[in-house]
């Protein structure tokens, strides 16, 4: 009888640890069981059925020194031999070089490449398995094991089961071919970038990989001596437990640096040809793995005397930590008890501790000080190679404290905020907040100021006094606008993917509620009467097909912290910055009118993607106005504000880099010279009032974004965010009268280049558009658009451009091969219809979209086992059998055509969603990293919600296997997809 | 078309229902012989003169007075509104104003039929389950519509809804279903992973008072949810899917329950064959014919305290009024005439008439909220707003009400 590794879990909470893991794994010939043991975890198990139907087996990962106690050595070709000698055994430790952090960054991986799911899905084993579907033996430090290929083994480990390769596929072993290694081994733009190689040529290396079962095979597995025992001494754990503290940037890099040196592959050259030689040379008879006389020099185990060996350790490991710093278990057992601890049960190695291996000869001199310096590690990571990577500032909203003697700026690159002193115009000081902060708020006192964290889910609290960071209020997905009410109860934050507000109770510093917003809720502005909110949304409600964007203001009561109203902007989208008249007859808002209904083509003509602005009036009412002129228009108009008189507006256009100043008594004349149906439908998509109350445009510095006013010195305050400076305007004069420098690099780099043409209208016609209108913070705005010439065919829906340089071919046909025919000509012909970028240009460009980060997912942070809902989703996602047992054919799992760890193969197929506005139903397979915020979905976003993929686009199975999956069984398969 | 079969549907099986309802009642009766008053109840210390409090003063409310339809399903009073889901249309009372705002289908409203509504005290935002058209939330004037098709709701046929913290509880025909407004997630429970004999849910109830949820189930009694251990617990009828009652008083009447309520730690159950009540240790069951409340086929309830309990039946509307006194109250009306007459009974025998100029819009009852000291009834024919000038628990001698109609009698 078998259990599976979950009833393991269960029952090792209840004090059975000890015996599950001995009767969890397969190879249980090597520990005895007694009768009782079998009897308790068999009611145990028994129980635990009759609550879960149970698979019939569910394997775990046992790791390649499982296999090796058979597969290593020559009766079975020396499978693991070979396996030591590959590229796979080292593909995790590559993750640790220089290189690898540049790749991700052109992957868009926002974290450390051995933390991001992404660089481990190839880069080891079983990234996606959960801690329980590890045993102790597996260390997903050993790279790219035995298991990638031929499937978790608990099952089928077993040498009884694999004698009979039936028997064995029957319990989980799977013998890949050719087309396995395509998932990972398909040229990949990233590091074909970096390392200049364009993927391998993968029949040939699946030649250097070969490693079949010799035709006289039999099973004897290496004899290896005991290795030297010392009772007094702690236990050998092995290096990856020492990875558990010594690994990553907190602890200098210190087993990554081991990672690379020789010492960690001292036992794999055991296996080489060269390594066999060598031995033979000097007399060691047979294998050299089994020669102790090797083995002392080559594993860690031979090297040092300990008490006991534990599983976690591995003689692959060749020359671990604990060869020279002596057996850990002690030391590992006292810093996990109390890590500031110093035990003293470590060594220090000195000159003789190497000598013990490294003998000096007359031909081969042993220099020890040049040899410690070659593997150094110290824990503190040395100043001078300090990370040289240039920072920039981007600033990107501001916001002046009540007394208007200080301004905050949220500065998103450098993850700081800068205060400046308003009384000098100069930087007072600097401080670190969370990642990628976005927007500023004080408390009413003004002592605290607030800081929405875009990529950590997070405000951070801090002192403005004390200067530092006092407190972190975990929020919604991607908050960007926040603000406190006027009596400083609550705190609003503004999820921008979550599509809520969380309210948080400024005593408690914790949400109390959460509002449901529009789509994207962006920014908001309080009414000076302190009574009301207005929250402004990017995304347009969800609409029928080919129809017209609406989009929403949420109006918030703040005496009941609840919504009351909703008015629709109609027509409009890209709702941004928003600010109330001082008299509070009315509050203006950006915004945004894609027709997106219309070819993009027509673009040439005009009037295709306008800006302009919303009057949302005290009465509900909404009127709408554009920016844009007949000759030049006013793109991505970012932030508003009013003068304390009330009689000027300043809008910032981070696409044309100016800030133009608004006649509010003109722009009123102009609103009410219509009337009836020509308010609503003419004036809205006028371009010729604009010269009728817009007064000036004011020429600021690179991509201006958020606005303030210092009202003390009627100066406005504009955050030129690629310029990393302040802008000063004189509202009187309407002059720029100055420009504070942040401090940032003053060398513009390749990347910073992409930026700005990335947030520039320059490269469209009458500066309509830049890339950012439609790819707000470099994801989508949710509109489908129709992109070519023919009117309404190939209607096609926006895609994401976060973490999208590997998931090559791009667009939906799949036709464009890289990034830069994406961007190139082709841009120019169905896009932009003016000259295409320079050469220059459209590498920056390129460059820059590539290091977009794909946020973390915030349904299943790095680690985190999965819920029940997502396992059972998982179960799902990779089946291959229909809830009544019928086999799906591989064409139609989830998994073929979504494998990890991007979830697209990269290949095109028709899933049966063509409609008739389709020139032909073959479409490319998106990724489905972070899908659940890139709603709509499908090729032509008809699919509003993750379920009417399924519950109304596959009605035949064609977009895989789904009918006959009951209500509850969707569901699970949608939360876990939302983990990916 | 087939909306319309759906609500045919619901009206047959209620019909159906009531007709078995009549039939099983008698069967069901307890034996005579066993006392009638359960542990906790006292009449030793009252008299007839001790009176509960009677609803004297009745104003109703029908399409001509700006209900979008007669037929109502679900009423829910949040503060200075009454939230009212009507077979074809949902309407908001404004007790300030004294007028009805109304949403049917061409308002935006996703589906016609309301059968039942929460509030979110957070956040305001209205719950409604719709009767065959799954679940809206009307938010800020605005309604999202959830149905099988584009979210986790189990099924389109919802006949009740809660608000359990940031979570939203939804009775289904095919089980219930829970939303996370906060992590987006649905989660289905039906027999798979509930104690559910049978799926088809008729009503929810959360208790903030115990944190639990509680599930009233057509053919699988009263689930209770806890919600901290997400542990179930479940109130099957001992004597099973017997039509008589062979022990009374020990467990719920029947297993086809239409509402559960728990208030001041007493767990109210209504059936299709009277009514129950539990303290945590002892069960009481209420019939017509011992109780004075005008029907054992019960639509739904409402539980005001531990002692005061409203049932909605076919028959009109009754009133466990005073538990521990054994004391009830029936109101009626009189046929087309508005005006009616509430019955006070006191251990099955009638100790009190009055006449009421204006009663209950109708005797079919299918569900009421309390607002304060007031209640409000949904009837097949129009909403009725009992005024409780005045209102007291328990019983009281000589109460006012009863000065008052004694001086207009005298009239």
């Amino acid at each position: 009888m078998r259990m599976r590794k979950c009833d393991a879990a269960i029952m090792s909470m209840v004090g059975f640890r000890t015996i599950i893991f001995r009767f969890g794994k397969t190879f249980v010939k090597r520990k005895r069981i007694s009768g009782t043991v079998v009897s308790i975890c068999a009611v145990a198990w028994a129980v635990h059925s009759v609550e879960a139907a149970p698979p019939d087996f569910q394997p775990v990962y046992v790791g390649v020194k499982v296999c090796a106690e058979c597969h290593e050595g020559n009766s079975l070709g020396d499978q693991c031999g070979i396996w030591a000698q590959s590229a796979h055994a080292h593909a995790y430790a590559a993750l640790h070089k220089p290189e690898a952090r540049q790749i991700a960054r052109l992957s868009g991986v926002a974290v450390e490449p051995d933390q991001s799911r992404i660089c481990l899905g190839c880069h080891a084993t079983a990234a996606e398995a959960e801690p329980w579907e590890l045993d102790p033996t597996f260390s997903i430090r050993d790279g790219v094991q035995c298991e990638k290929c031929h499937g978790p083994g608990s099952e089928y480990a077993d040498a009884a089961i694999m004698r009979d390769r039936q028997k064995a596929m029957e319990r989980g072993l799977r013998m890949p071919g050719l087309e396995g290694c395509i998932y990972c081994h398909a040229p990949k733009e990233s590091h074909q970038r970096v390392l200049g190689k364009s993927g391998i040529d993968i029949a040939k290396g699946w030649q250097s990989i070969k490693h079949p079962v010799p035709a006289n095979a039999s099973l004897s597995p290496l004899e290896r001596p005991a290795p030297p025992m010392d009772k007094t001494q702690p236990a050998l754990v092995g290096s990856a437990v020492c990875a558990d503290c010594h690994d990553g940037s907190h602890s200098g890099w210190q087993f990554s640096k081991w990672l690379e040196s020789k010492h960690a592959r001292a036992y794999a050259c055991l296996s080489s040809t060269k390594g066999q030689q060598l031995a033979k040379k000097r007399g060691v008879e047979g294998d050299p793995r089994t020669a102790g006389e090797c083995l002392k020099c080559h594993a860690t185990a031979y090297h040092v005397r300990a008490a006991t060996i534990r599983e976690s350790y591995s003689l692959f490991e060749g020359v671990g930590c604990e060869a020279c710093h002596g057996p850990g278990s002690q030391h590992v057992e006292s810093r996990r008890r109390d890590p500031s601890q110093q035990d003293g049960s470590l060594k220090k190695p000195t000159h003789e501790t190497c000598l013990e291996c490294h003998q000096s000869s007359p031909d081969k001199p042993f220099d020890f000080d040049q040899m410690m310096a070659k593997i150094a590690h110290p824990s503190q990571p040395d100043p001078s190679t300090k990370n040289s990577e240039v920072v920039y500032k981007t600033p990107v909203n501001i916001a002046v404290s009540p007394n208007c003697d200080v301004a905050v700026v949220a500065c998103e690159a450098s993850n700081t905020i800068a205060l400046l002193d308003l009384n000098t115009m100069t930087v007072r000081g600097e401080i670190p907040v969370g990642h990628q902060p976005h927007d500023v708020a004080f408390t009413p006192d003004g002592l605290f100021a607030f800081v929405s964290n875009r990529l950590d889910d997070s405000v951070s609290v801090v002192d403005l006094r004390a200067k530092k960071v006092v407190r972190t209020i975990p929020v919604g997905d991607e908050p960007h606008g926040l603000l406190t009410d006027l009596q400083g109860k609550y705190l609003y934050v503004c999820n921008f993917l979550s599509d809520d507000i969380s309210v948080v109770d400024l005593k408690s510093f914790k949400v109390v509620k959460t509002l449901s917003a529009g789509r994207g809720p962006w920014s908001l502005s309080l009414s000076p009467d302190g009574k009301w909110l207005v929250v402004t949304n990017i995304y347009s409600r969800f609409v029928p097909f080919r129809t017209e964007a609406r989009t929403e203001l949420t109006i918030v009561d703040t005496s009941t912290a609840q919504v009351v109203n909703r008015p629709v902007a109609e027509g409009a989208n890209g709702l941004r910055g928003v600010t109330w008249d001082p008299k509070q007859r009315f509050a203006l808002f950006t915004l945004a009118r894609h027709k997106n209904v219309i070819p993009i083509t027509r673009l040439l003509q005009g009037w295709t993607v306008t800006n302009g602005l919303g009057i949302f009036w005290a009465d509900g009412r909404i009127d709408q106005v554009l920016l844009d002129e007949p000759g030049e228009c006013f793109p991505d108009p970012h932030d508003v504000v009013i003068s304390p008189d009330g009689l000027r507006a300043f809008v910032s256009s981070s696409g044309n880099n100016r800030v133009a100043v608004i006649d509010l008594k003109k722009l009123e004349t102009v609103i009410l010279s219509y009337s009836g149906e020509d308010r609503k439908a003419i004036l809205p998509n006028h371009l010729g009032p604009a010269t009728e109350f817009v007064i000036k445009q004011i020429d600021v510095g690179h991509c201006p974004r958020g606005l303030a006013l210092d009202k003390k010195r009627g100066r406005l305050l504009v955050a030129n965010s690629l310029d990393d400076s302040i802008g000063v305007i004189d509202i009187q004069s309407l002059d720029l009268v100055g420009t504070i420098d942040l401090g940032g690099p003053k060398i513009i780099t390749r990347e910073r280049l992409g930026e700005r043409i990335f947030h520039s209208a320059k490269n469209t016609f009458h500066r309509q558009f830049s890339c950012a209108s439609c790819h707000p913070d470099g994801h989508v705005e949710g509109l489908t658009y129709d992109i070519e010439d023919d009117i309404g065919v190939n209607p096609v829906d926006n895609r994401t451009l976060r973490g999208i340089l590997d998931t090559s071919p791009f667009k939906w046909e799949g036709i464009n091969p890289t990034l830069s025919r994406q961007c190139g000509t082709r841009l120019a012909v169905f896009f932009t219809r003016i000259q295409p970028f320079t050469p220059e240009e459209l590498t920056a460009l390129d460059y820059y979209i590539c290091t977009i980060p794909l946020a973390p997912n915030r349904h299943r942070p790095v680690g985190a086992p999965l819920t029940p809902a997502q396992r059972r989703g998982r179960a799902i996602f990779e089946r291959i059998y229909t809830n009544d047992g019928r086999l799906i054919p591989p064409e139609k799992r989830c998994v073929t055509c979504h494998p990890p760890p991007l979830y697209t193969d990269r290949r095109s197929h028709d899933v049966g969603t063509k409609m008739k506005l389709d020139r032909h139903g073959v479409f490319d397979t998106p990724q489905l990293l972070n899908i659940y915020n890139s709603a709509p979905y499908l090729h032509n976003g008809i699919a509003p919600t993750l379920e009417e993929i399924w519950t109304v686009h596959n009605p035949y199975d064609t977009h895989g296997v789904t009918n006959d999956l009951t209500k509850d069984q969707l569901n699970d398969l949608i939360e876990y997809l939302k983990t990916l | 078309m087939w909306r319309a079969e759906f609500l045919w549907v619901m009206i047959s099986l209620l019909a159906i229902g009531s007709a078995w309802a009549e039939t099983a009642s008698g069967e069901k009766a307890p034996n005579a012989q066993l006392p009638k008053l359960a542990f906790g109840q006292s009449v030793d210390n009252v008299t007839d003169d001790d009176l509960p409090y009677v609803y004297t003063e009745w104003e109703n409310f029908t399409e001509e007075d700006g209900l979008p339809n007669d037929h109502i399903f679900a009423v829910r009073c949040a503060g200075e509104k009454v939230w009212v889901g009507t077979e074809d249309g949902l309407a908001c009372y404004d007790k300030k104003t004294r007028k009805f705002t109304v949403w049917k289908e061409k308002d935006g409203l996703p589906w016609r039929a309301v059968t039942g509504i929460d509030v979110d005290p957070k956040t305001g935002d209205v719950w409604l389950a719709l009767f065959g058209g799954g679940v809206a939330r009307l938010s800020g004037g605005r309604f999202d519509h959830f149905h099988q098709l584009n979210s986790g709701l189990v099924n389109n046929v919802v006949y009740g809804i809660a608000v359990e913290h940031d979570n939203v509880w939804c009775a289904t025909t095919a089980g219930a279903s829970r939303y996370n407004t906060t992590t987006k997630e649905w989660t289905i429970f039906t027999e798979k992973n509930a104690p559910m004999e049978e799926i088809w849910n008729y009503n929810v109830f959360y208790s903030p008072e115990v944190n639990k949820i509680f599930l009233a189930v057509w053919g699988s009694g009263c689930l209770e949810f806890d919600v901290p251990t997400e542990r179930w617990k479940v109130y099957l009828d001992p004597d099973r899917e017997m039509e008589i009652d062979l022990f009374r008083d020990d467990g719920i009447i029947h297993v086809i329950t239409t509402a559960a309520n728990y208030v001041g730690g007493a767990l109210w159950i209504s059936t299709y064959f009277g009514q129950c009540r539990y303290d945590g240790r002892y069960w009481r069951g209420f019939y017509a014919h011992e109780t004075g409340i005008p029907s054992d086929f019960t639509n739904a309830l409402r539980a005001r305290s531990a002692q005061e309990c409203w049932m909605c039946t076919d028959k009109g509307l009754g009133v466990v009024a005073d538990y521990a006194t054994d004391t009830y109250v029936s109101y009626y009306r009189n046929g087309d005439d508005p005006a009616g007459r509430a019955e006070v009974f006191r251990q099955g025998r009638k100790i009190k008439e009055v006449p009421l100029k204006t009663s209950i819009a109708h005797n079919f009852i299918i569900a009421m909220d309390f607002d304060g000291d007031d209640v409000w009834v949904g009837t097949a024919k129009g909403l009725s707003h009992g005024i409780g000038r005045g209102y007291y628990p328990g019983v009281k001698r000589h109460p006012e009400w009863l000065d008052k109609i004694n001086a207009e009698g005298k009239k």
